[in-house]
């Protein structure tokens, strides 16, 4: 069988198809819902390290900084390991689950070092025209800085999110039914007996992801610089 | 209507201001002249606190912005441990009470020797003080217009929005006041037809023209100007003069910090020479700039002129 007549054959098989679409939509929850867990905790972690130093924040910040620093200094693969035999290693728990949680603690690292520079890169004049005006830095933050930051922020949170898509390819190294476990298990399987064609199919559908994320992200970016055409 | 008191302010090592005392009265305009570095954009930006003070009080209008400085307290000194014991000290030596008094003041001021705890009393006193006078810096601030040397007109919003802003989220007008207002300050300044422009659609001048009216549309009681031409190019200087001219002419309190020496002769009613962080002489225009006395404003205004 040369590659075409194999691509016939993955394509013509319904189990296949079924395969596929299932390692897919494990591809996709697990990277949605880390998504999410992502933009939320790295939200979260950014606003106390940009927040004024102060007795009361002291833990707050040693915290965030502490969890930033293991999280990016250490591998992705070596943190789900930990995460899946270690801390849910509990009969029973569900793997995916343990992923998501994974890769969404992992993300919100990146995300919050990402807003955190998207703030800082706005030009403290904002901030002080803002204060001198009388209003209070949390007006200043949701009216001027955080608006004007997030225009900043989407380009690099949109690279987090796609480096998210494919990275979330390590979970088959668990047993996860994702996009790539599905493929070795086609290419492994008698009828097919070739990676190749396969995994080519596998990334094709990756490729496919990225691509829409990407055409949205630009999408949101092109309506954010409404304000910036000179 | 502002009161600076032997303010002082270091940024790390670097002392920028070192003991500035000023009074400015209703309708004075102060306009503030002296060499890069000298301090002055730094003691303009401690009159709305923009800058917080290392040592000293700014007050406004008989409120206190800053922390209480005990130094400026006599009896708040008074209080502390290390007055007590350096007093007892001193009568012990034989002083009458009213020379062991003055001097352990004078040594106490002299050699910065108050220390965090000084006692409750003198904590009490302090934060009695504090709850006296002390106001909310942000309604402080609504009374006291700032405009920057490089306008820092909000990006995110358009020209209108800009000058809507603060009024409508302090809930000083109704959106529909503030947006009258607006339009009457933007008339004013012929710039109606760019409401709904983004600032980076602005040139310089208009842009700090625009800044000036966002400012005034909080209705402030003073203005302070941060180098306001310092930033624009050579033929846009005129313009943006010319505005504030037309709001000296109003009436307006104002300090200035410029380096437009023209300007500032035919602007300001009081003129300050700030040089290393302190004020080296002060006077009218005419007596500041035609007959300064001290060696460094001659050599200044010699460079300048």
């Amino acid at each position: 069988m040369n590659f075409f007549q194999q691509l016939g054959t993955l394509f013509s098989t319904p189990r296949y198809w079924e395969m596929l679409m299932k390692g897919l939509g494990t591809t996709l929850m697990i990277s949605v819902f880390a998504a999410i867990i992502g933009l939320v905790l790295g939200t979260l972690v950014a606003m106390v390290s940009i927040a004024k130093k102060s007795r009361a924040m002291a833990v707050p910040k040693f915290i965030c900084n502490f969890y930033v620093t293991i999280i990016r200094g250490t591998p992705m693969a070596l943190q789900l390991f930990i995460m899946v035999f270690v801390i849910f290693a509990i009969r029973g728990f569900p793997r995916e689950l343990t992923a998501i949680i994974a890769f969404g603690i992992n993300s919100g690292a990146y995300v919050a070092e990402n807003i955190r520079a998207g703030i800082l890169s706005v030009d403290i004049g904002q901030t002080e025209a803002c204060r001198a005006l009388g209003l209070s830095s949390t007006k200043t933050m949701t009216k001027v800085v955080i608006p004007q930051a997030i225009k900043n922020v989407i380009p690099a949170i949109g690279n987090e999110l796609i480096a998210l898509i494919k990275e979330t390819s390590i979970v088959y190294m668990f047993g996860i039914y994702d996009l790539t476990m599905v493929a070795t298990i086609i290419g492994g399987g008698n009828e097919m007996s070739s990676y190749l064609v396969p995994m080519c199919v596998a990334a094709l559908f990756y490729l496919g992801i990225v691509y829409l994320l990407t055409f949205f992200i630009s999408l949101i970016e092109k309506r954010l610089r409404a304000s910036d055409k000179r | 209507m502002i009161s600076v008191r032997n303010i002082y302010k270091s940024f790390g090592d670097l002392k920028v201001l070192k003991g500035v005392s000023t009074e400015i009265q209703q309708g004075e305009r102060v306009v503030i002249i002296g060499p890069s570095g000298s301090g002055k954009s730094t003691m303009l930006r401690c009159m709305n606190l923009l800058e917080e003070p290392t040592y000293g009080e700014v007050w406004v209008e008989n409120s206190l912005l800053t922390p209480i400085d005990p130094y400026l307290h006599f009896d708040v000194i008074k209080l502390s441990n290390t007055y007590k014991s350096l007093f007892s000290q001193l009568v012990a030596e034989g002083k009458s009470e009213d020379v062991a008094e003055n001097e352990a003041i004078a040594k106490i001021k002299a050699d910065d020797l108050l220390k965090k705890n000084e006692g409750k009393e003198y904590k009490l006193a302090i934060k009695s003080l504090e709850k006296e006078n002390r106001i909310d810096i942000n309604l402080a601030r609504q009374n006291m217009g700032m405009v920057f040397q490089h306008f820092n007109l909000f990006n995110n919003l358009t020209v209108i929005q800009n000058l809507m802003l603060a009024p409508v989220e302090l809930k000083l007008k109704t959106k529909e006041e503030a947006e009258a207002e607006a339009m009457k300050l933007l008339k004013r300044i012929g710039l109606e037809d760019k409401r709904d422009e983004y600032p980076s659609k602005l040139s310089g001048g208009q842009k700090q023209r625009i800044a000036i009216v966002r400012a005034l549309a909080m209705n402030p009681k003073v203005m302070l100007f941060d180098e306001p031409t310092s930033a624009l190019d050579p033929e846009m200087v005129g313009e943006v003069l010319d505005l504030i001219k037309e709001l000296a002419n109003e009436g307006m309190t104002m300090v200035i910090v410029t380096h437009e020496m023209g300007f500032a002769r035919e602007v300001g009613t009081r003129v300050l020479f700030m040089d290393e962080g302190i004020i080296a002489e002060e006077g009218t225009p005419s007596q500041l700039f035609d007959n300064p006395q001290n060696e460094r404003t001659q050599r200044f205004l010699k460079a300048v002129l």
